[in-house]
């Protein structure tokens, strides 16, 4: 869908991709081309018959209107032979079409026995990739000329995976994995993506669970994934909430704001009049409301928890638990998808939210201070 | 049953008595329990009904000329508003507006029947459409609904707004308006045909009412059972779809499209009955293979119960069930062929009178081609994966459920409307409301095919999440919502003719077109008892003893050379 740049071109074989045409974006997985030809044989078949209806009526119309008010129509009220005819030589194009598709069906389901495996999870409204080293990532990274199967679960209510330029789509179901295969040959140029939709409507932000796929040559594939699965660990102790709290922020973001503003779950900012996510859990006076009651009663000495950062990781982790007033049980579980490191980096940032700006852009420590 | 025995003092047909002005006062509407007000009463709320949901249709594709977030409509807004427009336009519109509003005025008559068998039943099914509406209004204040016309779960059971469980309640109670209605005709057809007219000397429009009946009857109760399982899951917490409580969603989508592929034909077989007589009469001949189109409604009707599983291609089912349903769904292409090709063959050597009502007959050949062609990509496995919940389907579908089903209604509302009013209407503003729609709908609804197949997913309130996005579909989405201001304008048109017909239209004679079936053969409008006489039955579609007489500026059929001219053949 989008263009390669002229320098690059030369290292893409110009095989891998095929060009976006009239009716179908460019084509960049090893089974694009013939779900494509299937879909151009059937075009060409379509025009054939619209053109030939629609010809022979016009041409009726012009040649028996109506002369007049004279009603002396004699036309023949049945040809059996003909009749047959038109009812068989479909029922044979037909055939032929459905077998094609089976047959390109076939391949789209046989999952090569040596895919590389990433595990997708679906959830009101983000997407997440986990890769066998234990990385994640929010986009898609892929390896080239490698079949890459993906193995898809979701949290909440159905989604759907769907990958333009590859020609693959399934649908997500929660309680079910569902699994989904494909290759792409053509590492993407620098700053060039495949766009990743959820196609299955999902609730509010449904149209904004859109993501880049980014198909690598095999060695940045792999420095990239190796990269991905320590980029926490490279982070030293006192960055860790400015450098990777805004990182990890972008999953909550879909539904969290940072400046008071309402959205699906409660704002990290103050909106209820009892301050920032960690005024309102720190303060032993606060007026913020859980499951009806103070959150004072929650936390503190021989309390449920013991600390405020207890309660946060919990809220992350096993989100249904206690619910803040005026909020449903909306929140998918992080459970296995943060590492204790990235929770602490969550929590850091709720404690400095004044230095993070409403996009959860880090703007520095507030003059002062 | 009311009584049908032949009055001794019945006035001849062309008598001034019409059921308009037989009883008067609203009391005798609201208590009618004949089939023509009953008929009228329908009509007028589904034209409610369609207008809204085209408001509605028009909010959503206005909201879509900007590719990213606008002040005056949320996400959220945007889900209600299309869920809105596909929950009226299924459900209170094209189910019912041509079996319950247009069928229920003319089945009788064509039968040459003075009403339905069930009169009250038939009165009692219009008042459980006023409650299925009215629970849609309860919804809008409960909150709104925003799951998508398709209600899929878990998303309906334990997400979806306030007013999810009224809208359901509502579709249910609908769905016995539907039912009723089905039992009502297939009795009614037969029990009540005149003496003379066989299976195959009774009219093609009455052929397709009999086998969206049978599916009325047979299919409704499923959507029935479905909805009703899902309010208890979202009542009561009881898991049947809800893989959190231990439901399967898939099992859901298999219920609900047992129902509503079915309901697909509910829709679309009585526009293509309509097609058949507006075809035959404005061509003034027979109509080709009268029988291979009868056998291809009762089909299309067995088939359709068949293929529900192709809506599903992509949803988890296992490949093997994919396959079958795939194989499956092209026996349903084959039928819809052989109609168009007859009807082609009708016109062949006919003599075609361009009238509004066969302008909308042209039209829907015209559409339902495109319609039934674009189904081939999506009943094929491959490119269904890729073209499934995108805007693809979303032309697909609009050009047989609004192309053909909605345009077959439209067109059966001109050539009936002499009929069932009295009146004849401007035909040179018909024809230009007919052009206007037309090329507003080619618009708004042919780019869709291309945003769809260069991957737009359907449902979406934006499309500039990513870079390049915005860039790649806005240009069809402008010339969509073009065409739909267009296609807007001719709809407002055709009411303003068709109103205005009402008030001061020519008086319409018993026969404008040229009809040869009952129902030009009584006044028009009908008076009470449609025929005074049961009236004797010919061929429907041997044109060979009508007449043009000057005096009464309409078509006679000389009854006696009718009868004796049928079942010659040609």
């Amino acid at each position: 869908m989008l263009m390669q740049s002229g320098a690059d071109a030369a290292l893409t074989p110009s095989d891998a991709v095929t060009p976006k045409t009239f009716w179908l974006p460019q084509g960049a997985s090893t089974i694009a081309p013939e779900s494509d030809w299937i879909f151009n044989y059937i075009n060409y078949i379509n025009y054939f018959f619209f053109f030939l209806v629609i010809g022979i009526m016009l041409y009726f119309v012009v040649k028996y209107r109506q002369k007049g008010r004279e009603v002396y129509a004699r036309g023949p009220a049945h040809n059996t032979v003909l009749e047959l005819t038109w009812t068989i030589i479909p029922t044979i194009i037909v055939v032929v079409i459905f077998f094609m598709g089976f047959k390109g069906f076939v391949s789209m389901k046989t999952v090569p026995q040596n895919a590389y495996q990433i595990d997708v999870t679906a959830s009101q409204w983000a997407w997440s990739f986990k890769y066998p080293n234990g990385a994640t990532s929010d986009d898609l990274y892929v390896p080239a000329g490698k079949p890459v199967k993906l193995v898809m679960r979701s949290q909440d209510v159905l989604h759907s995976l769907f990958i333009p330029d590859f020609r693959v789509k399934q649908d997500v179901v929660p309680g079910r994995y569902t699994t989904l295969w494909f290759q792409a040959d053509a590492p993407n140029a620098d700053g060039d993506f495949h766009m990743l939709f959820c196609t299955e409507f999902c609730g509010k932000d449904h149209s904004r669970m859109n993501r880049h796929v980014y198909v690598l040559n095999d060695m940045d594939f792999d420095a990239w994934v190796v990269e991905q699965g320590r980029w926490l660990d490279a982070i030293p102790e006192e960055e860790l909430y400015s450098k990777a709290g805004p990182k990890l922020f972008g999953r909550c973001a879909s539904c969290h704001t940072l400046d008071g503003k309402p959205s699906t779950g409660p704002s990290w900012g103050n909106y209820d009049g009892s301050g920032d996510i960690w005024a309102r859990t720190s303060s032993p006076d606060s007026t913020h409301k859980v499951d009806g009651k103070s959150i004072s009663e929650l936390i503190g000495q021989g309390k449920e928890f013991e600390t405020p950062e207890g309660y946060l990781r919990q809220s992350i982790l096993i989100p249904g638990k206690h619910l803040v007033d005026g909020f449903g049980n909306a929140m998918p579980t992080f459970q296995g998808q943060l590492s204790d490191k990235a929770i602490d980096a969550l929590i850091g940032m709720m404690k400095h939210l004044d230095e993070f700006d409403a996009k959860g852009k880090w703007i520095g420590k507030p003059e002062g201070k | 049953m009311t009584t049908l025995d032949a009055r001794p003092d019945a006035i001849p047909a062309e008598a001034p008595d019409n059921y308009l002005t037989f009883r008067r006062g609203v009391l005798s509407w609201i208590f009618t329990l004949d089939h023509k007000r009953i008929g009228v009463m329908y009509l007028f709320a589904v034209l409610a009904s369609f207008f809204v949901g085209g408001v509605m249709a028009l909010l959503v594709r206005t909201k879509l000329l900007f590719p990213g977030e606008v002040e005056w409509m949320t996400a959220e807004q945007y889900n209600k508003a299309f869920t809105l427009h596909g929950a009226i336009m299924v459900f209170l519109v094209i189910i019912p507006s041509i079996p319950a509003a247009l069928g229920n005025f003319i089945l009788p008559v064509m039968l040459g029947a003075k009403d339905v068998a069930f009169p009250r039943l038939n009165l009692f099914s219009f008042y459980l459409w006023l409650l299925g509406a009215a629970c849609a209004v309860w919804s809008l204040l409960a909150g709104g609904f925003d799951t998508g016309w398709t209600f899929y779960t878990p998303y309906s059971s334990q997400f979806g707004a306030g007013g999810t469980i009224p809208v359901l309640i509502g579709v249910f109670i609908l769905g016995f308006s539907s039912i009723f209605t089905g039992i009502n005709f297939v009795v009614t057809i037969h029990k009540l045909r005149p003496p003379g007219m066989t299976w195959f000397r009774m009219p093609l429009f009455l052929w397709a009412l009999y086998a969206t009946a049978l599916i009325q009857v047979l299919a409704t109760p499923v959507l029935g059972i479905t909805l009703a399982l899902l309010v208890v899951e979202r009542l009561f917490n009881i898991g049947i779809f809800n893989p959190s409580m231990g439901g399967d969603p898939v099992l859901f989508q298999h219920f609900f499209w047992f129902y509503s592929h079915p309901a697909v034909y509910i829709m679309i077989l009585p526009g293509m009955g309509i097609i058949s007589e507006i075809i035959a009469v404005h061509s003034h001949r027979h109509i080709f293979g009268q029988k291979f189109i009868a056998f291809s409604s009762i089909a299309i009707a067995i088939f359709s119960f068949l293929v529900w599983g192709h809506h599903m291609f992509t949803s988890g089912q296992s490949p093997l069930m994919n396959v079958l349903f795939s194989a499956i769904t092209f026996s349903v292409a084959i039928p819809s062929a052989v109609k168009v090709f007859n009807w082609l063959a009708t016109l062949y050597k006919g003599s075609i009178s361009l009238n509004t009502a066969m302008w909308y007959g042209l039209a829907f050949i015209f559409l339902f081609t495109i319609g039934g062609l674009t189904g081939i990509p999506l009943a094929v496995l491959s490119t269904d994966i890729h073209l499934h919940d995108t805007y693809f389907v979303v032309a697909h579908f609009h050009y047989v459920m609004m192309g053909s089903a909605l345009i077959a209604m439209i067109g059966g509302l001109h050539h009936w409307w002499p009929k069932m009013f009295g009146v004849m209407f401007n035909e040179t503003w018909g024809k230009i409301g007919c052009a206007l729609v037309f090329v507003g709908f080619n618009l708004t609804f042919f780019t869709q095919f291309m945003l769809g197949s260069q991957g737009m997913p359907r449902r979406y309130y934006s499309y500039d999440q990513i870079e390049g996005m915005a860039e790649a579909f806005k240009m069809y989405h402008h010339i969509s919502t073009g065409g739909s201001y267009i296609m807007a304008l001719g709809f407002v048109i055709t009411g303003i003719y068709l109103i205005h017909s009402l008030v001061a239209g020519r008086k319409a004679p018993a026969n404008p077109w040229g009809g040869a079936s009952l129902e030009w053969q009584c006044s028009s409008p009908p008076p009470h008892d449609n025929f005074s006489t049961t009236p004797a039955v010919g061929d429907c579609y041997d044109f060979s003893a009508v007449r043009w007489d000057e005096s009464k500026q309409g078509y006679v059929v000389d009854t006696e050379a009718h009868i004796a001219a049928s079942g010659k053949g040609h």
